[in-house]
Formats: C-alpha cells, sequence, structure tokens
C-alpha cells in the first residue's frame, strides 16, 4: 500500500482523471440497472404484489393474459383453491365522464371471494361495494376518489371508491374492479366469464384441459408484451458497459505499468520482491476502484433525489451491491496484465547505458 | 568476511555475425575491507561486468562465487534474498522511485525489510557526509544530477549490503564532491568493513581505491 499511495499522491492529476472515468462508468452502471429495474418494475408490480407463482390461461393466448378467454366450462374444470384466484385481465381506455381525454389502463376483473380482492391494500377510500366501483392506481394521477369514469368499450359509469399503490401491469396503471364488468369492457359475449387464474400456491397450476396451458412465474412475466425485450436490451447495455469499463482500466494500468517499468526494474535489481511490486498493483487497482465505485454510488443517490418522478427508477440494494462487487472484480481482472508484465521484468534492461 | 569472486567469466551477446564478446576470460577477486576501482571507457563491458558481480545477469560461461557459493546455483528467490540482504547496488540511471521523496526512498526499504538496516547513528553520518540531509522531502525530480547521484549511494547503503556495487557513480559530480565519495566509499570499505567495487571511466577516484583494474574491449587488466 505504501507505494499505491505515495504514487497516487504525487500524480493526482492523472489518477483523478482516472478515477473520474471509471466513476462515471460506474454511475452509468448504477444508473442504467435502476432503470431497467424501473421500468421491469411497471411491467411486474401488480404481479408481485399478488405473490404470483404460476399463472393459467387458454392455450390461444400464448401466455398473454390479456388476450386470453376462458369459458365456464373451462374454469369449472379447474377446482379454484384459497390460494387461486380468477381475474379477467384486459387493456383499456378510462375517461372521466363528459371529458374527452382518455387515459390507457389494464382493468383487472376480481371475485370479492378471492384472495387478491381480499388482500388489496387501499392508500384511501374503501373496496367496492358493488360492481359499479372500481379501485385506481395511485399513478392514474388525473383521477381522484368519486370521480365517475366509463372505462374500456363498456358505457356503464363508474365510480372511483378507492386508491391503491404498486398496481402496474405491462407498463399500465391498473383500475380493479368486478370480475363481471370485465367481459363488457373487453367487448366480448358473456359466454367468457374471465381470463385466466393466478396462484401463490408453490406448486404450480395445473392445466385441467388441453385448451389450456400453465406458466411459471417467470415464463408468464416474460410473456408479457415487450418484457422480454427491455429485459435483453438492458442485460446487454449493462454488460457491454462493464466490458468497456474492463478495457478501460486494463488500458490505464497497462499505460501507467508501461511508463514505470524503468523504476520498477530498477526496484527489481536492488532486490525488492517480485511479490511486493505485485501486490502494491494489485492493491492500487483496488482502491482506485473503490474510490470510483463510492463516487459512482455517491453520483447515483444524488441523482435518486433529483431525478423526476416520470423517470421509472428502481434501486435494489443487493442488486447494485453486486455491481459494485462486479466493477471491483472487473478492476482487478483489469490488474492481471500489468502485473504479469511486473513478474517478467529483467533487471538488466535498465542497467546498460 | 565477506569475499567475492569471479573466475574465467565470459559474456557473449547475440550470435553468428552479430555475436558481441562482452566479457572476455575475466578473473577477479575481493574481500570486505577493499576498494576497487574498475576504469574502462564506454562499451567496454563496465556494466555487463557489474550486473554480473551482483547476480542480475548469468555469464555465458564461468563461476560467480559470493563466500564460496556459486550464484549460479542459488534458486530465483535466494538470489534476490541476496540482492537485498548483502548487495548494495549504484546503478547509471533511474536509481530513485520517482514518486517518493527522499526519505520515502529508505522508508520503502524497510517496508521490504523491517531488520538490519543500518543503524541510526551510521544513517545520520552518511547523509551528513553525502551532505543530502536537506534534501529529505523532496521528489527525485526536484534534486541535481548529482544530488540524486548522492541519494542514490545513501539509498545501497541503507540495507547495510555486504558488497558495495557502484557504476559511474561519480558521473554527475563536481571535483570536490567526487572526492568526498571517494573518501566515503573507502570509509565504507576500511571503516564499516564491506567490499566496494565501483565502476567508472572517471580517473579522479584511482587515489582513493585498493585495487585498480583497467577494462578494454571485455578484458581485465590489474594495474595497481
Ligand atoms: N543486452 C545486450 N545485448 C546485446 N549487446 C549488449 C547488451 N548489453 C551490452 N551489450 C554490449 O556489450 C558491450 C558492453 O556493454 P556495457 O553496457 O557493459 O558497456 P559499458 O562499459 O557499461 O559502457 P558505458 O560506459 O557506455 O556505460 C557493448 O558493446 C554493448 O553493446
Ligand atoms: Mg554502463
Amino acid at each position: 500500500m505504501f507505494l499505491a499511495i505515495n504514487e497516487i499522491k504525487y500524480d493526482k492529476v492523472r489518477y483523478s482523471l482516472i478515477i473520474a472515468v471509471i466513476g462515471l462508468i460506474s454511475f452509468l452502471i448504477f444508473i442504467i440497472s435502476a432503470l431497467a429495474l424501473g421500468l421491469a418494475h411497471q411491467n411486474t408490480a401488480a404481479i408481485e404484489k399478488w405473490h404470483t407463482q404460476s399463472a393459467l390461461m387458454t392455450k390461444d393466448a400464448n401466455g398473454n393474459m390479456g388476450q386470453s378467454l376462458m369459458q365456464k366450462s373451462d374454469i369449472d374444470k379447474q377446482n379454484l383453491t384459497k390460494s387461486e384466484a380468477l381475474v379477467g385481465i384486459t387493456p383499456a381506455n378510462v375517461k372521466a365522464d363528459g371529458d374527452a381525454s382518455r387515459d390507457s389502463v389494464q382493468y383487472i376483473g376480481l371475485r370479492d371471494q378471492d384472495y387478491i380482492y381480499q388482500d388489496l391494500k387501499l392508500s384511501s377510500g374503501h373496496l367496492p361495494k358493488n360492481n359499479h366501483e372500481v379501485i385506481i392506481a395511485d399513478t392514474l394521477d388525473n383521477f381522484k376518489l368519486n370521480d365517475k369514469i366509463k372505462i374500456g368499450l363498456d358505457d356503464t359509469s363508474y365510480k372511483v371508491v378507492g386508491i391503491t399503490d404498486d398496481a402496474l401491469y405491462n407498463m399500465a396503471p391498473v383500475v380493479y374492479g368486478n370480475l363481471d364488468n370485465w367481459a363488457p369492457i373487453k367487448g366480448v359475449t358473456d359466454q367468457f366469464k374471465a381470463s385466466g387464474i393466478i396462484s401463490k400456491n408453490d406448486t404450480q397450476l395445473k392445466a385441467a384441459s388441453d385448451q389450456l396451458k400453465a406458466y411459471n412465474l417467470k415464463d408468464y412475466m416474460n410473456n408479457l408484451p415487450g418484457y422480454q425485450a427491455q429485459i435483453l436490451t438492458f442485460t446487454f447495455m449493462i454488460s457491454f458497459l462493464i466490458l468497456i469499463s474492463l478495457i478501460v482500466v486494463t488500458i490505464f494500468l497497462y499505460i501507467l505499468t508501461i511508463q514505470k517499468l524503468p523504476n520498477l526494474a530498477v526496484l527489481r535489481a536492488q532486490g525488492i520482491p517480485n511479490r511486493y511490486l505485485i501486490l502494491n498493483t494489485f492493491n492500487e487497482t483496488l482502491l482506485i476502484m473503490v474510490i470510483s465505485v463510492a463516487i459512482g454510488a455517491g453520483l447515483t443517490t444524488l441523482t435518486a433525489f433529483f431525478i423526476p418522478d416520470a423517470v421509472p427508477v428502481y434501486f435494489d440494494i443487493p442488486l447494485m451491491s453486486l455491481i459494485a462487487v462486479g466493477m471491483l472484480i472487473t478492476g482487478l481482472l483489469g490488474a492481471l496484465i500489468p502485473m504479469r508484465i511486473i513478474s517478467k521484468i529483467d533487471p538488466v534492461t535498465v542497467i546498460g547505458g | 568476511m565477506t569475499t567475492l569472486t569471479l573466475n574465467n567469466i565470459e559474456k557473449t551477446f547475440g550470435s553468428g555475425q552479430n555475436k558481441v564478446h562482452a566479457l572476455q576470460d575475466i578473473n577477479f577477486s575481493t574481500a570486505a575491507g577493499e576498494f576497487n576501482l574498475i576504469l574502462g571507457p564506454s562499451g567496454s563491458g563496465k556494466s555487463t561486468l557489474l550486473t554480473i558481480l551482483g547476480g542480475l545477469q548469468t555469464p555465458t560461461s564461468g563461476q560467480v562465487q559470493i563466500n564460496n557459493q556459486n550464484i549460479q546455483d542459488l534458486s530465483k528467490k535466494k538470489r534476490e534474498n541476496l540482492r537485498l540482504n548483502e548487495i548494495g547496488f549504484v546503478l547509471q540511471s533511474y536509481n530513485l522511485v520517482p514518486y517518493l521523496t527522499v526519505a520515502d526512498q529508505f522508508t520503502l526499504v524497510d517496508q521490504v525489510k523491517p531488520k538490519d538496516n543500518i543503524s541510526k547513528d551510521d544513517f545520520e553520518s552518511v547523509i551528513a557526509e553525502l551532505g543530502i540531509q536537506d534534501l529529505m522531502y523532496q521528489y527525485p525530480k526536484e534534486l541535481s544530477g548529482g544530488q540524486a547521484q548522492r541519494v542514490a549511494i545513501a539509498r545501497a547503503l541503507y540495507a547495510n549490503p555486504s558488497v558495495l556495487l557502484a557504476d559511474e557513480p561519480t558521473a554527475a559530480l563536481d571535483s570536490d564532491r567526487v572526492m568526498q565519495v571517494g573518501q566515503l566509499f573507502q570509509d565504507i570499505a576500511k571503516k564499516q568493513q564491506r567490499a566496494v567495487v565501483t565502476v567508472t571511466h572517471d580517473v579522479r577516484l584511482k587515489e582513493y581505491a585498493d585495487h585498480i583494474y583497467e577494462l578494454v574491449d571485455g578484458r581485465i587488466t590489474q594495474v595497481q
């Protein structure tokens, strides 16, 4: 550490620049992963709120609950337990009575005997008492309690009686209402009773007929329209940034090492052990990376305070810590080449002249 | 008592048309208490000889013995320890670590070799004799060539080596300083009982040496 600290102190400008570059890269990685998580959260917040473990819908729906139409005969064959809920999910527009502007939502119809309905937590208002009352997501901020709204293709006027949080499904805010209204809102005939079944049981739902298909949680989420593409894009961006930081660290350390090669060779001639010089490079890299990642984390925290509400970010501390550790390891990987160069220094090279 | 011996050393670089006989038929021996001066023009093989003496380079043929032990027979690790503990090098260039102050050049030695370095009193007198006591908090780039060379000498002595090998230690010094360094090397040999070998083309050091050799085209002859 002695050499490393003195070196950094002596060459403040150079090391500050390196730390600034790596710090900014880690800041970018933190922010992009927060953004990725935030967007993923907008897709799946409701699904997570229901403690979903598996889902069942018609085979034809191709994993997309919004396109699934279940008939009474399908439902009767599935003996629902207390930890399974019948749901009717459909994308829809809502507008206030007499107002032309519309908001896109996901209408989710529930039965009052099912667990999802019973577990709903409201930040204000009360649960619907009859089937013309609905509760809306708090992110749907064009509407408030006691508003009268029209939903989807249904002409009925619904009254907002409650507000709930974490109600987002496939990037849209959720309106919860009665399952019986799902068919008219979706505009299908009443031979269709629901879109599917959500289960919080550890054992996966089983399809009782070959018209139906069950999905585990992961497949269910991956089949949300656009979800997988989004996750892949972000995973790609983050891996690429980590790769870039690996290259940057390697290049920086390589140049630094090459420039001080004559001095390192003299130290070797004077009997300073290889191990000491290699350990010094390791420590120096660790120091640079720790400071850089700390700066990245600091900037991220600062940004979190000032970022507009409309930007969907979600800071997951365990994941961020994992990324930080990943950055440190990346830096140390970058030190491998310089450490190899040092271990191969021939002291004689500098002695002639 | 430390002895250092070269037996029939030969060193060639390259092969075929480009073959260079840097050293030929070198026999040399010294012991603690002696100040040896090896004089030679540029390209005569001085640095090559010194690095072979210090175990940094292996000769093409012949043996290097320190205390009757063949250096070639030692493991890499043992040779490294030998350099750290027994041999002090003053090299022609790059002697000092640029990002350490003069004081920290010595601290670095303490870091890797906490024990058996020269006593505080000896250190004080060495830096006084070299006239570098006021340079302790300067960086090498703030030193003149001569000051840097004197710090390098102190640095080499700091680890309390039994052999001091110096390559052109007076190249950047004026005559007064050359006399002081000559006197210092004599003291290092006589009073501190070390073996000192200096290679140089600086004839001003002659009067302080016990033994003087001449190196011409890789061949050595004793002249005093
Ligand atoms: N690594 C090497 N490869 C090839 N030739 C070398 C090498 N090292 C030294 N030589 C050659 O060996 C001869 C002696 O070189 P050396 O560096 O020992 O001379 P020197 O007496 O120290 O010269 P100077 O006073 O200029 O420092 C020269 O001809 C040089 O070109
Ligand atoms: Mg030389």
